[in-house]
């Protein structure tokens, strides 16, 4: 009997044609439709292109007609709300800038969704990322970047364990987007020109800031002063959730040379601006730092290429992991302004190491 | 091939519902207000439907309005009652009740019209006292459900409506889901309007019926041509109300023997659950229960997974209401009665029906016992979050 597969559907046409990729290949696929964010935030979300709308559900429904395999929504807002926003929201007013994909792979699609996928009898979990799986001759697996560069997503994957990897699947990981529109064209699938969400998918209007002032009390939010790099306040603002470690924009500080966020302050509401070349960090702390193969951890520093952002490219850096899961990474050039609650993924090659959440910056 | 044990979202047709759907779709059909023989023709099998329909509840033919089904009877009854009610402000019905009942009562309440919701007790019984408690010179109407279609509760509808009359309020029954499973006679005891519904006896989904008492009068909603007595304007539904008169037919005829079946192969079913399930607990009343409605809380389990994986299985149940999305929202009668949000979304109901087989239940029964037994342990209740969604 094949295997039957749980597909994780968004009704975009990256999931959709990794579906009907499955179930051509004779699996026994089942189709599900997530329903994530809370209410209040998919009906402000409901006319913008964002995910797990009721149009998005109907496109996904769709293809499971058109491709012939059961299609069912699921009910995860709970487990999303705790897992994913709690931690959203608690990331920003600690003055951190969190990446809710990263949490919702790590602990919905590989983990809750696993669950799920168990109880309906399924062998694995698919989602249309594209990253892929490989096995290597020792038995164990290996998270690559996917073959089309510009689309790669394996940044969001980084904390997927042996165990996860053993019952994954990435259909899309060797074909560009080109080539998947193309197969959603040729399969007739009726989204196969439908434009990409870009935007946090329960973040109505991408208001980072609007979205955590309604999630959080009002004692929780910081407000303070902007500090110059020698302590002389230059303004106030209303609450440091409102700040990205590497801003420039919306400072409402008037200054002769350009002003980017340094560093947040959250206990004391202080946040700190100073030039550009004073972000250049020579490193990072990161925690929560997970390995794909966790018997790399043991052989002391380790070369790398490590990504601190997911639009950023690798940088050479040596990676020191402690047995308390916290990783130093030492870059071989002075990098980038460095933002804690960014996950930094380290790379060799094509090939996911693993990866962490920045604590903070190490500077020169 | 699937089993199916979901007969009261909807009963699959009979085999007279299907057998008169085709002759009518042969050519027996036409336009019943046409002067014309084919109208004629149409206009007998028309009133003929209307006498089989009448015949279930004990009413006159005369008395039954085809509506284009239990919803808009439903709406139909509380708008048009309440369009007459003159300086009467109040309406008594139950939180158990129907989104058909509830949603037009919600929007009565805008417009200043008191809803009085009763609530049941831990069993999804209204308490006739709580209802006779309410009513005063002031009511319009009382509406509530005679069986009701989570738990299968059934009402004690006599006081009610004697109390109703005594007050002057109007009377409705909802018997959506009683009809062609209970004898039904709607002038004992006395009702002013009853809701029908063809396809959950049977019939066609599409086609509906209002019990009107002689005598009583309410607004007619659609507005149009003088058909349905000048009640509810527009060309009846005539294939569809055919079939339900048939099917109706089929329903009282054989109300007897199918309900004794529907009886032992749901006990069979109970007993089964209760010997493979440890804790599975049946949410409703152990008597005054119509036989084929089993909802049953499952231990450890989320209700929405089981569903989904019964249905992997070719078993299909259902489980509170559909949501827009397609999703399944834990059931507001559970809700009403005193369960828990997390009782409620571990619950699932089993409906029986004509078609049924002593086979299928035993079929079923293994593959439910089999389901739960993956289910709780691949994911167990404890771990997971289902508090409310903030």
């Amino acid at each position: 009997m094949s295997a039957r597969v749980l597909v994780a559907m968004s009704g975009g046409v990256d999931s959709s044609v990794a579906a009907a990729i499955l179930r051509e290949q004779g699996h026994d696929v089942v189709g599900v439709a997530m329903r994530l964010a809370p209410e209040p935030e998919r009906r402000a979300a409901r006319t913008r292109a964002t995910c797990c709308s009721h149009e998005d559900f109907e496109d996904a429904r769709r293809v499971a007609e058109r491709m012939d395999f059961p299609f069912y929504v699921v009910d995860l807002r709970a487990e999303f709300g705790a897992r994913v926003i709690d931690n959203f929201v608690g990331e920003y007013l600690a003055g951190r800038t969190p990446n809710p994909c990263v949490m919702c792979n790590r602990e919905i699609k590989f983990d809750r969704l696993w669950e799920r996928a168990r109880a309906l009898g399924a062998d694995f979990v698919a989602t249309g990322h594209y990253a892929r799986i490989e096995r290597g001759s020792d038995g164990r697996f290996r998270l690559l970047r996917a073959a089309d560069a510009s689309k790669d997503q394996s940044y969001f994957l980084f904390s997927l364990t042996q165990a996860e990897l053993s019952r994954t699947m990435f259909p899309l990981g060797a074909m560009t987007k080109a080539e998947v529109r193309g197969r959603a064209r040729a399969l007739g699938l009726a989204n196969a020109d439908k434009p990409e969400s870009q935007e946090i998918c329960f973040v109505p209007d991408n208001d980072y800031a609007g979205f955590v002032e309604r999630r959080a009390s009002g004692g929780q939010l910081r407000a303070g002063k902007i500090l110059d790099s020698n302590g002389n306040a230059l303004a106030t603002h209303s609450g440091v959730h409102r700040f990205t470690v590497g801003q420039r924009r919306g400072l409402g500080v008037a200054a002769g040379e350009p002003l980017y966020v340094r560093e947040i302050r959250p206990e004391s509401g202080d946040v700190v601006v100073g030039p550009r070349a004073a972000l250049n960090a020579v490193g990072l702390t990161a925690r929560e730092v997970s390995m794909v193969d966790p018997s790399i951890r043991q052989a002391g520093p380790i070369r790398a290429e490590v990504k601190i952002r997911y639009r950023h490219p690798a940088l050479p850096a040596t990676v020191t992991i402690d047995s308390a899961r916290r990783a130093e990474v030492r870059f071989a050039a002075a990098g980038p302004a460095v933002t804690p609650g960014q996950a930094c993924v380290f790379y060799r090659g094509d090939e996911v190491l693993g990866g962490g959440f920045i604590e903070r910056a190490i500077e020169a | 091939m699937s089993i199916y044990l979901d007969h009261n979202a909807g009963a699959p047709a009979r085999p007279e519902a299907i057998a008169a759907t085709a002759r009518m779709l042969a050519g027996a059909d036409g336009n019943p207000a046409s002067v014309h023989r084919t109208g004629q023709r149409a206009r007998r099998a028309l009133e003929q439907a209307r006498a089989q329909v009448a015949k279930l509840i004990g009413a006159a033919p005369r008395e039954i309005v085809f509506t284009s089904g239990g919803t808009e009877a439903n709406n139909f009854a509380i708008s048009g009652a309440l369009a007459s009610a003159g300086k009467r402000r109040r309406v008594i019905t139950s939180a158990l009740e129907h989104s058909s009942i509830l949603a037009p009562l919600g929007e009565s309440e805008t417009r200043g019209f008191e809803i009085v919701r009763i609530a049941p007790d831990g069993d999804g019984r209204v308490p006739p006292a709580a209802v006779i408690a309410a009513l005063d010179d002031a009511t319009a109407l009382v509406t509530l459900g005679l069986v009701n279609a989570e738990v299968g509760s059934i009402l004690d509808a006599t006081p009610i409506a004697e109390a109703a009359a005594r007050a002057g309020a109007i009377f409705h029954l909802d018997a959506a889901q009683a009809a062609g499973r209970i004898a039904i006679n709607a002038h004992q005891p006395r009702c002013d309007l009853m809701t029908l519904s063809a396809h959950k006896l049977g019939g066609l989904a599409g086609v509906g019926a209002l019990f009107i008492r002689a005598g009583i009068t309410i607004a007619p909603q659609i507005l149009g041509g003088p058909q349905e007595a000048a009640m509810r304007a527009g060309t009846p539904n005539l294939v569809g109300a055919v079939a339900f008169g048939v099917a109706a037919e089929a329903a009282g005829a054989a109300m007897e023997t199918e309900r004794a079946r529907i009886e032992t192969m749901a006990a069979a079913m109970l007993a089964g659950l209760r010997a493979g399930i440890p804790g599975v607990r049946l949410n409703g009343p152990r008597d005054a229960r119509v036989a084929n409605t089993l909802n049953l809380t499952f231990p450890g389990v989320l209700g929405e997974s089981m569903l989904i994986a019964l249905d992997l299985e070719g078993v299909e149940v259902s489980m509170g209401s559909a949501c827009a999305a397609g999703a399944v929202e834990p059931s507001h009668v559970l809700l009403a009665m005193g369960r828990s949000a997390a009782e409620a979304r571990s619950s699932l109901r089993i409906s029986l029906g004509w078609n049924t087989a002593p086979a299928e239940i035993d079929a079923a029964l293994a593959v439910i016992t089999r389901v739960w037994r993956r289910v709780s342990q691949a994911e167990p209740l404890g771990a997971i979050a289902i508090g409310a969604v903030r």
